[in-house]
């Protein structure tokens, strides 16, 4: 990773270039959502934040795991950490879960064992392609993420599975004090999420791991140690997020990984967009995963073309990409 | 990865199976498979199956040269799979929808597939984003534009292809199936270019230290663009013989190339003396996966249990020849 990613990058004022910059992101955004609003007037009524944001859930889940992955391992993209197995790890214990409790007729506590455990044997293996092999986290995770969603086409032979089972029910349709069960569940996953991160000695060690690897190491923290932990955490939030994706979809979907994936990189690095210092921190990654479904509710509740909004997300991805490497150069 | 490597070097021992693995360590993995699929099935071993192996392996060689071009580099394309379904794409609707001649379709399918590395190489170069997440944001961007353009994703298919055109995906040259003869050609063309020339060394030097040769009077922009632009039109000529073999443009198909292109590119380099990608080495990581696939299919194995072998034995290569790397 570049030093001058490193340091906390003053913010100057004068730099109208740079301020129209590292703000275009977040301009297109509103703007967006305000054309949203206007072009469908059912998008501004009340019902709709609570649709937004149990159609953030699974996205969510996925973007708590990859900002703590991006944070032990800093925001360099090649060199630094990233994974993009999370996706492939949700769906492959989500077509565990729904085999095993609808075709199997497994018990649900039993089927949620099984997925966790294959979870977290995903996310050892990530730790040991990274840290022990020596491979790009990029490379590895990309790697990996072929070999669950193959192995996921192997548990479920590429079938729909529905889940009717009323635990996952519960999590789509139940609620909590009016509040939808699901997202009461993802706020407290958050809430456990930014302690751990921002609230404890080791979450402080993972962050300077992420912020300087060398100077973790003078310091005396075994940096791979950290980085392996992130993978593995990362992981338990793509099983933990298998119960979500089942509950969002009604049951287990083949291919639905390639979509999670696309919108936990837009609602990452777009998060990244609302911090001071333009990194990726977990508050970001959450807020840019319920911007990322309000769009997504938004261009359904304005009829926009379905194939049209994975152009769209895409070109927003590049855009965000773009403002930042620009308004970062500027500083320079 | 780790930043921890000893300033001193630490006694090795002078030979033995360590030195073994960092030196032949994955051939001997390709000598091994060989070995088991052709003690499981006799007639992986027949010279017919050699052909086909070679013949499936066309597209995946003409796309993996193209990646380690962009690799050498010292980047990376994930929109490989793009450029090869627009390439395919547009040659098939040239000649479908505007009766356009075979070798003016080849031309604007090319077209078009450079026209994806322009892209790539305006965001990386330009706008100096990432060489991941701007090939990235193209992979989805023309994902959503296949849909979009056939309505959801359905295939095109010209059953009436001018015959020459058809050649180039099942036609033969003296025995030699077209399309081997074509990946062959291409492979001596970024030989020469990529391994034997001073642009060779150039863009070998970009890719190990891009400061050091930008100091060194490089023009290390140009370079990068040009390599994203040529190994786009690369993939696009692996998406004309694609459309050529099936008389029709698959959308999304080329992505199913992508991670196999990646992989052969590494295992190439993990062969390399320096652990440099580079065309000869990702040309035995190509007829390795060939192998691979060749020999799962003889096994008469269920496609999900293919998917998930497959996706296993991806990984569990790239971690040998990344070990053996980074062992030597």
């Amino acid at each position: 990773m570049t030093d001058a990613s490193v340091a906390p990058r003053a913010v100057r004022t004068g730099g109208l270039l740079k301020s129209a910059a590292s703000l275009a992101p977040l301009a297109i955004f509103l703007a967006l959502l305000l054309y949203l609003g206007v072009a469908a007037p059912s998008f501004l009524a009340p019902g709709t934040i609570a649709l937004i944001l149990k159609q953030a859930v699974p996205n969510v889940v996925v973007c708590l795991g990859l900002a703590t992955v991006v944070i032990a391992g800093g925001d360099d993209v090649i060199s630094g950490g990233i994974d993009l197995s999370i996706p492939a790890i949700a769906v492959l214990a989500a077509a565990i879960v729904a085999q095993l409790t609808t075709i199997k007729g497994a018990p649900i506590a039993f089927a949620l064992a099984a997925g966790m455990g294959a979870a977290l044997i995903a996310g050892l293996v990530n730790a040991f392609l990274v840290v022990v092999v020596g491979m790009t986290p990029l490379l590895a995770t990309l790697a990996s993420s072929s070999a669950y969603v193959g192995l996921a086409s192997y548990v479920t032979s590429s079938r729909r599975i529905e889940v009717g089972d009323p635990f996952i029910v519960y999590l789509r349709d139940g609620s909590v004090g009016g509040a939808p069960a699901g997202v009461i569940a993802v706020f407290v996953l958050v809430l456990i999420f930014y302690f751990a991160v921002h609230r404890t000695r080791w979450g402080l060690n993972l962050q300077a791991v992420g912020g300087s690897r060398d100077a973790a190491e003078i310091a005396g923290l075994f940096a791979s140690k950290f980085i392996a932990q992130s993978f593995v955490l990362a992981a338990i939030a793509g099983g933990v997020d298998s119960v979500f994706l089942l509950a969002r979809g009604s049951g287990y979907a083949p291919g639905s990984e390639e979509n999670l994936l696309l919108e936990m990189i837009l609602a990452t690095f777009l998060g990244a967009a609302f911090s001071p210092r333009r990194i990726v921190t977990l508050w970001g990654a959450v807020l840019g995963a319920v911007l990322v479904a309000a769009l997504s509710i938004g261009f359904g509740s304005a009829g926009v073309d379905i194939f049209w909004t994975g152009c769209i997300k895409g070109g927003l991805i590049l855009i965000v990409v773009a403002s930042s490497a620009v308004s970062r150069n500027l500083n320079r | 990865m780790k930043s921890g490597t000893p300033i001193v070097a630490v006694g090795r021992p002078a030979a033995g199976w360590r030195d073994v693995f960092v030196r032949y360590g994955f051939l001997l993995i390709i000598a091994a498979c060989f070995l088991f699929f052709a003690l499981y099935n006799p007639s992986f071993l027949g010279v017919g199956n050699f052909k086909n192996i070679a013949e499936g392996s066309a597209v995946l060689l003409v796309v993996s040269l193209g990646m380690t071009l962009v690799v050498a580099l010292g980047g990376i394309d994930l929109s490989v799979g793009v450029a090869l379904d627009f390439g395919s794409a547009f040659a098939i609707v040239a000649m479908k929808e505007f009766d356009v001649a075979w070798y003016a379709a080849i031309a604007i399918g090319v077209l078009a597939g450079a026209g994806v590395g322009l892209l790539n190489a305006l965001l990386v170069v330009r706008l100096a984003v990432s060489p991941f997440l701007a090939t990235l944001g193209v992979y989805f961007i023309g994902g959503s534009v296949e849909r979009i353009f056939t309505h959801g994703g359905g295939p095109i298919s010209f059953r009436h292809l001018p015959e020459q055109y058809y050649a180039i995906g099942i036609g033969e040259v003296l025995g030699v199936p077209t399309k081997v003869v074509i990946a062959a050609g291409l492979v001596l063309v970024y030989y020469v270019l990529v391994e034997r020339s001073i642009i060779g060394k150039r863009i070998h030097g970009i890719g190990l230290q891009p400061s050091a040769a930008r100091v060194a009077g490089l023009k290390v922009k140009a370079y990068t663009a040009l390599g994203l632009v040529v190994a786009s039109a690369t993939c696009a000529v692996a998406g004309i013989i694609a459309s050529a073999s099936l008389r029709m443009f698959t959308p999304l198909a080329g992505n199913a190339y992508l991670m196999n292109a990646i992989a052969a590119t590494f295992i190439g380099a993990s062969i390399h003396p320096h652990g440099r990608p580079n065309v000869l080495g990702t040309l035995v990581g190509v007829l390795f996966l060939g192998m691979i696939a060749n020999g799962l299919n003889l096994m008469g194995l269920d496609f999900n249990v293919k998917a998930a072998l497959s996706g296993i034995i991806l990984v569990a290569a790239l971690a040998l020849a990344i070990a053996q790397k980074r062992l030597r």
